[in-house]
């Protein structure tokens, strides 16, 4: 089981739904936080702040803005989308979610269906916090203030793989600005100021 | 979005349940300098009292306890003076009560942990403090004054004009670092320091980061949207 925490986004607009929802789902033994949004353009504005696990959303809310759907899921990679389905919806709409559960589903079933989707994610969500050697190399030169650019001639990469591995460093010590990058790096004796 | 346990904030309910629901409250009421003696008085009758648009009440201090607010009191809400006096006392705030603060605690931790590391946080912090002023004075010298200028319905003179993309940017550079400061010192950084002066430090560095988060929405989701109105209607 995964100790640490979870967001999970509900947009859903029947407040009765939603408060029964989040009642019954946070009686689990998992740690999740809930928070409300109107629409998923809210998603936007709340990732920089805390990172959204999944978002369980009625379906309702997508169908007519398909192309912005696509658009914030390919800007959240990592986001699992689950539907909350109530009605009836075509089976091209529902395709586009991760899961989805019915609101007639068991509470135990609709926990365990979010609970699998959290731990099919754990590969990728760097539970450990420990950077690889690739990307201690990668933190020497942004630290020492090189571009993307320099980074990926010293150390013969891409400039693209250069932004991942600088993705997933600001992901693993959750540290965004390069000035505070700098600092994790003196202290973990990455670099020497010299 | 919101965290669901507090109550929602309405016209009829009495300020001093909803100050002992959430003692946050109170920074919401500083800010609209509505004095903490309440009394037995409804949100209404404070807000009349002080002479605050109840709208703009209503919806700001829902952030406080978490309520986001709805397209349709957000439409309410046609008078932009309340909400600048609103962040005017907030900047007040930052730079008169946080500042301080936080500096004060540093300069104590400094007495017993002067290690390179420690020395980079500062320099950190004061590199990102210096940031956040800048932001203030755009606001107050760019930003505001053009926002006066709409509502005496004045078309902008201004040579350096506003833009509300600028405007937006800076607040995600301000949360983005710091979030870093936080995590420099809750994940990373060991400090040698007494552990009930680290604690406040990040006490006050939280409810900064409360108050800095309602402080965006207020300027992001009221504030320049009806800028946004009026800058229509004028052009109309």
């Amino acid at each position: 089981m995964n100790k640490f925490r979870k967001n999970i986004a509900v947009i859903e607009p029947s407040k009765i739904l939603y408060e029964g929802l989040i009642a019954s789902i946070s009686k689990s033994e998992y740690n999740y936080s809930f928070y409300n949004f109107d629409s998923f353009d809210e998603i936007e504005i709340y990732y920089l702040k805390k990172e959204i696990s999944i978002v369980l959303i009625n379906p309702g809310l997508v169908q007519n803005r398909l192309n912005d759907f696509a658009k914030i899921k390919k800007q959240y990679p990592k986001i699992l989308w689950i539907g909350i389905i109530y009605s009836f919806f075509d089976n091209s709409i529902l395709k586009l979610f991760d899961d989805t559960f019915l609101i007639t589903d068991e509470v135990s079933i609709i926990i365990k269906k979010i609970n699998k989707l959290c731990s099919n994610n754990i590969g990728n969500n760097h539970e450990d916090g420990q950077l690889s050697e690739r990307e201690i190399e990668v933190l020497h030169f942004i630290a020492k203030g090189l571009s993307n650019k320099e980074t990926a001639d010293k150390l013969n990469i891409s400039i693209h793989t250069v932004n991942t591995h600088r993705k997933n460093i600001m992901e693993k010590t959750g540290i965004r600005s390069l000035a505070g990058l700098t600092i994790y790096a003196v202290s973990k004796g990455i670099i020497s100021i010299d | 979005m919101y965290k669901t346990q507090k109550s929602y904030i309405t016209k009829d309910k009495k300020m001093l349940d909803l100050i002992n629901d959430n003692y946050s409250l109170l920074l919401c009421l500083q800010h609209f300098d509505i004095d903490f003696s309440v009394d037995n008085k409804t949100v209404e009758e404070l807000c009349f009292e002080n002479n605050i648009d109840i709208n703009v009440f209503i919806v700001i201090s829902n952030l406080y306890n978490g309520f986001f607010p709805v397209e349709n009191e957000i439409n309410k809400i046609n008078n932009i003076t309340p909400i600048l006096q609103f962040l005017k006392k907030s900047h007040s705030f930052y730079i008169e009560d946080m500042y301080p603060e936080l500096k004060y605690y540093l300069g104590k931790i400094k007495n017993v942990h002067s290690s390179i590391d420690f020395q980079l946080i500062e320099q950190f912090f004061n590199e990102y403090f210096e940031e956040v002023l800048e932001h203030l004075k755009y606001e107050e010298e760019i930003a505001f004054p053009y926002f006066y200028s709409l509502m005496r319905n004045e078309k902008n003179k201004q040579t350096k004009s506003f833009s509300a993309k600028e405007y937006k940017s800076h607040h995600t550079d301000i949360e983005t670092k710091l979030t870093d400061l936080k995590n420099l010192f809750l994940k990373h950084i060991k400090i040698k320091s007494d552990l009930s002066i680290k604690r406040k430090f990040l006490n006050t560095l939280f409810g900064l980061e409360f108050d800095l988060k309602i402080h965006s929405v207020v300027e992001e989701k009221l504030l320049i949207p009806l800028i946004e109105r009026i800058e229509n209607e004028l052009n109309e």
